[in-house]
């Protein structure tokens, strides 16, 4: 989850109340910002939800404490002056089509208000941007560029166009020398970075200006634009592989900018297949019921009270007989249907407040057949002094396949089926998922050999294997394993237990002779239920036990769950 | 006085002066060790002999120290080496002292701390090295002599760090007389006929009456008993069922392996959401699935890109089938919970109705003291024609005053597919820290309305691990779960119920 860093002095500064810092702390726990901590600097950092991204910089946090506590209640969209700069699209990268931006005049940047926006950015593009791959920002210092004014009549015009990787120069941010887009990526580290993102052997995405190339998104702008304290207009830049996602981010900045005293003004986005208007400022409008507010809530509210909640979350309400009109502000990328209006009037009403009920409905609960099966499984084992044991379902085959002397050729035997295979593993010791029990055990016997013995351990667990028959094609299953580990642990162990299971659940078990890598020639026996095979047992093969470091034998089964269902198992 | 017979064996041959370990009494008596430690306790409650617990420590070369001993510790060699050239490269001085990889960094992590030899700008400077000066050294031989009282402990400390030694305790008891138990022995003791056992044949024969019964020592402790027991995690699972199923919820059950259709689609995540990438998901090398049901998907197909209702929006995100049809193991078990309420698992449900599980989910996440790649997802929702956040609250309030949990807090949060959502947190029960305990909300209509449900649904989750280990104060995740458990630690885990 993104954390911001928020000075609790300049919040309070921004919103107008001397509230103080365990106050503030509890009403944006409300609003659903969660406190973190302090940091070093004596900031407070607030972790928050990614669907209000306009609360990434402390003037949106201040922007909706301002709404919360009744001070600037309601809607606010900011006046955006005629555009006087086009921002040209031609001959755009393919992957990297659409633009977007806006003008910010009358700034005063100081140290904090430029950290805030920074921020802002940083955080736009770890969240909305999806790592500036799906949007990215730029800004400038708008008095440093000298636009072109002979294309578009009436406009200075920027050009958004892809340029030559290798031969475009221009002198990067925080670099000394001119470089080309090719030099940022091998060399720099943000190039190397982001370089992924663009074309180093075609084209890259470039905005130039009468003097050239000053901005290389969405990898780094050039140091001729480079803000300062003294920047007092800026331009705003947004490079995106969808038009909508780097139009709200645009309008995000935009509010926060405004917040700090700027004033805005549109630029004009010339495609070859429209012009358009940015940043957006529109409004958009949800109708809520008010039934559903009363039902999603669980109190009655009267209609003066909904509005007054709405201003609260900065929106605007009318209501016409029982459904509201709601006008939302532009800033806001969440709100998708009326339930997030609903989300809304109930943060400003305070979920806290809200007195907790049990609905009045009856249910019957209940186990399901199949986890009843596998709990009497467990108990019966535990009554016969096995240790019950919960290992991961993630494995390898070295662990499933060669640990248990079993190789390709060893198609039909129980465990040399094929594994399920994940495709970008953790490691690789978990890159498949197991299709029987025995090797987890066989680890855990492994892991624990100055234990005191005698272990004897089983699960009942869930295996996975690759079968082109099955649904999807995964065949899913719970078995249960035992393995007995003593210093005369023998084959009639494992039998007894596995006889005195079968006696438990009525079940008639066969176990003819069978030959299974795992477990030595002439002590196994396959688990045979009215014909068909179920499992095996026997005792665990010398080579299996010395390789995994054990120093007592083994005597083991494994057997499927199903074996033990009966047709009349409710 | 009468007493055993083992016991007269071993008040007759324990020393009067200095103790003795029963290792040796048993020697010269031929009575067995064990039967001798349990005369002495005896004794020793009588007050005619004393007991005493001694360890020895005995010290023991691994192949590492052996290996060392011989050739010479690798800063020894390292430094040897660099002062017979002159400033030589770290990887000069290396190759002179025919060091590499591991053995290198331990040559050099030492030489730094005995100051033996001393690197700058990348050359290796050696004073005269002096190999026989080294504490250590002299340590390595003085085991490898059998003579490890010689050695000093804090250098025994450091071979034992370096995996160079180990060391082996036995504890052994150890025994003399009292003065009482001079006295009782020159005033003469008898051996009774005591009988230990009492057997069918004394009861059969009725020789019981005219036998005496050898006291035991009742407050000895008895021997440990191997026994059967419920791994401590599935109990808390178990736990977690019966509260819920006491609360109306009936169980769910559903795969592992899934297409992401139900894992995330159903969902209303967007298919460009950051936690369907692989580095959350364990996609799966299988083909795509086919039971994805056609109609369905073209509904959340299209409620994912123009939303449901007069009002609605979608995401600004492409839908692409080959993603929904990918299988992967699935990342939560709310997949479970779409296929239940889609009607796909067990036929179409009317509200009211209540379901759960405690089952397994995948993250690819990491592998550490408080993080698996597989744990289990405890998932409850809860259908009806009308439900409110105060019901949801309510609800789940219930559920953790069963454990200890109460005055739990509601945050409000944001999920893809959920609003209004909620964070829950509870007061830690050891730590009283606020920490986050559950995850929470109503369905979207995006995800309600293409499954065809009718009514509201609540839904909740939490990791089984996180309750489990808040409410026994376990620490590492791993002790809890998996295959790296120690049974040591399973064996004493406390009972949950």
């Amino acid at each position: 989850m993104p954390v911001i860093d928020v000075d609790l002095d300049e919040l309070r500064g921004l919103v107008g109340t001397d509230a103080d810092d365990a106050t503030l702390i509890a009403d944006l726990f409300e609003l659903g910002l969660e406190h973190e901590g302090r940091t070093d600097a004596g900031t407070e950092q607030f972790e928050f939800g990614p669907d209000r991204l306009d609360r990434l910089s402390v003037e949106g946090v201040a922007r909706s404490l301002r709404q919360h506590y009744d001070i600037a209640p309601g809607l606010s969209v900011p006046h955006a002056a005629s555009p006087e700069y086009a921002l040209v699209a031609e001959d755009v990268p393919a992957d990297r089509p659409h633009i977007s931006g806006l003008i910010v005049r009358g700034l005063a940047l100081t140290d904090a208000v430029l950290t805030s926006v920074i921020q802002l950015q940083e955080k736009l593009h770890a969240t909305m941007g999806r790592r500036r791959a799906k949007g990215a920002i730029g800004i400038h210092d708008l008095t440093m560029l000298k636009p072109i004014t002979d294309r578009i009549p009436d406009r200075k015009a920027l050009i958004y166009r892809g340029v030559d990787p290798a031969e475009t120069t221009f002198v990067p941010l925080g670099a000394d020398r001119a470089m080309t887009p090719a030099e940022v990526c091998a060399e720099l580290p943000t190039g190397r970075r982001y370089g992924d993102l663009v074309d180093v052997d075609a084209a890259v995405p470039g905005i130039v200006d009468d003097l050239g190339l000053f901005s290389f998104p969405p990898v780094i702008n050039g140091s001729r634009t480079e803000l300062a304290t003294d920047t007092h207009a800026v331009l705003v830049e947004l490079t995106g592989t969808d038009q909508w996602t780097i139009d709200r981010m645009a309008t995000i900045l935009g509010y926060a900018l405004v917040a700090r005293g700027g004033d805005l003004e549109a630029v004009e986005v010339v495609t070859p297949e429209a012009t358009l208007r940015r940043p957006t400022l529109d409004v958009e409008t949800k109708r809520v019921a008010h039934a559903d507010i009363e039902r999603t809530l669980g109190v009655e509210l009267s209609p003066e009270t909904v509005r007054a909640l709405c201003g609260r979350a900065g929106l605007d309400a009318t209501v016409d007989d029982g459904t509201y009109a709601v006008s939302v502000p532009p800033y806001r990328v969440d709100v998708l249907h009326p339930v997030d209006v609903i989300d809304d009037i109930g943060r400003a009403y305070g979920f806290t407040a809200l007195e907790p009920r049990v609905p009045d409905v009856a249910t019957i609960g209940g186990r399901h057949p199949r986890s009843r099966l596998r709990r009497a499984l467990r108990e019966r084992l535990v009554g016969m002094g096995v240790e019950d044991m919960l290992t991961f379902h993630l494995s390898s085959p070295a662990v499933t396949q060669t640990q248990m002397r079993l190789d390709a050729a060893d198609a039909e035997v129980l465990g040399a089926q094929q594994p399920v295979r994940i495709t970008s593993p953790y490691s690789e010791e978990y890159p498949i998922v197991r299709q029987w029990l025995l090797p987890s055990l066989v680890q855990v016997l492994a892991n624990n050999t100055h234990r005191r013995y005698p272990q004897v351990l089983g699960e009942v667990g869930h295996v996975l294997w690759a079968d082109d028959g099955a649904p999807d094609g995964v065949a899913e299953a719970d078995h249960i394993a035992v393995v007995v580990a003593a210093p005369t642990a023998s084959f009639e162990d494992a039998k007894a237990v596995c006889a005195s299971l079968t006696a438990g659940f009525d079940v008639a078990l066969a176990t003819p002779a069978v030959t299974h890598p795992s477990f030595i020639e002439g002590r196994a026996a396959a688990l045979e239920v009215e014909g068909t095979t179920v499992g095996v047992l026997g005792e665990l093969h010398p080579q299996i036990i010395t390789d995994a470091g054990i120093e007592v034998p083994v005597a083991a089964f494994e057997c499927a769950v199903s074996a033990f269902e009966t047709d009349d198992s409710g | 006085m009468r007493l055993a017979p083992i016991e007269v064996t071993l008040l007759e041959a324990a020393p009067a002066g200095e103790p003795e370990p029963i290792a040796a009494i048993a020697a010269r008596t031929d009575a067995p060790a064990v039967t001798l430690r349990g005369a002495a306790h005896r004794l020793a409650d009588e007050g005619l002999c004393t007991v005493t617990t001694e360890t020895t420590t005995t010290l023991a070369l691994t192949d590492e120290g052996r290996r060392y001993l011989d050739e010479g510790l690798p800063e020894h060699r390292l430094a040897t080496a660099a002062a017979a050239l002159s400033a030589p490269s770290v990887p000069e001085a290396a190759a002179a002292a025919e060091l590499a990889d591991a053995e290198l960094q331990i040559a050099l992590a030492n030489a730094a701390r005995k100051q033996l030899a001393s690197i700058d700008g990348g050359v290796v400077t050696a004073d005269d090295p002096d190999p026989d000066a080294d504490p250590e050294v002299a340590a390595l031989a003085a085991v490898a002599d059998g003579d490890a009282d010689a050695v000093d402990a804090a250098v025994r400390d450091r071979l034992l760090e370096r995996s160079l030694v180990t060391a082996d305790e036995a504890t052994e008891l150890h025994v003399a007389l009292t003065d009482a138990g001079v006295t009782a022995l020159m005033e003469g003791v008898e051996a009774t006929d005591a009988v230990g056992q009492l057997t069918p044949e004394l009861l059969q024969s009725g020789r019981w009456a005219d036998v005496a019964f050898a006291p035991y020592n009742v407050t000895a402790d008895p021997p440990a008993r191997p026994t059967g027991r419920q791994h401590v995690l599935r109990a808390t699972a178990e736990r977690v069922k019966d509260v819920l199923i006491g609360m109306g919820f009936a169980e769910m059950t559903g795969p592992h392996a899934d297409a992401d259709f139900w894992i995330n689609d159903c969902l209303f995540m967007p298919q460009d959401h950051p936690a369907r990438t692989h580095w959350d998901r364990f996609a799966l090398d299988l083909p795509p699935a086919e039971t994805v049901p056609a109609a369905l998907l073209e509904r959340v197909a299209a409620a994912h890109t123009g939303g449901v209702g007069t009002d609605g929006e979608g995401y600004h995100t492409p839908f692409d089938p080959d993603v929904t049809r990918a299988m992967a193991l699935r990342g939560h078990t709310t997949s479970l919970s779409m296929r239940y309420l889609s009607g796909a698992a067990v036929g179409p449900i009317e509200p009211p109705a209540r379901y759960f599980s405690v089952e397994k989910v995948y993250r690819n996440d990491t592998l550490d003291a408080t993080h698996l790649l597989e744990f289990f997802q405890i998932e409850g929702w809860v259908l009806a024609d009308a439900l409110s956040v105060r019901d949801l609250m309510g609800t789940f309030e219930r559920f953790y005053a069963a454990f200890g949990i109460t005055d739990v807090r509601f945050k409000p949060h944001y999920n893809p597919y959920t609003e209004p959502s909620f964070e829950l947190f509870g007061r830690h029960p050891v730590t009283d820290e606020l920490i986050e305990i559950g995850n929470s909300g109503l369905f979207r209509p995006e995800v309600l309305e293409p499954l065809g449900v009718e009514g509201d649904v609540m839904a909740w989750g939490l990791a089984l691990e996180r309750l489990a280990m808040l409410t026994s104060g376990t620490e590492d995740i791993r002790d809890l779960h998996g295959t790296l458990a120690d049974l040591a630690v399973l064996r004493s885990a406390e009972v949950p119920y």
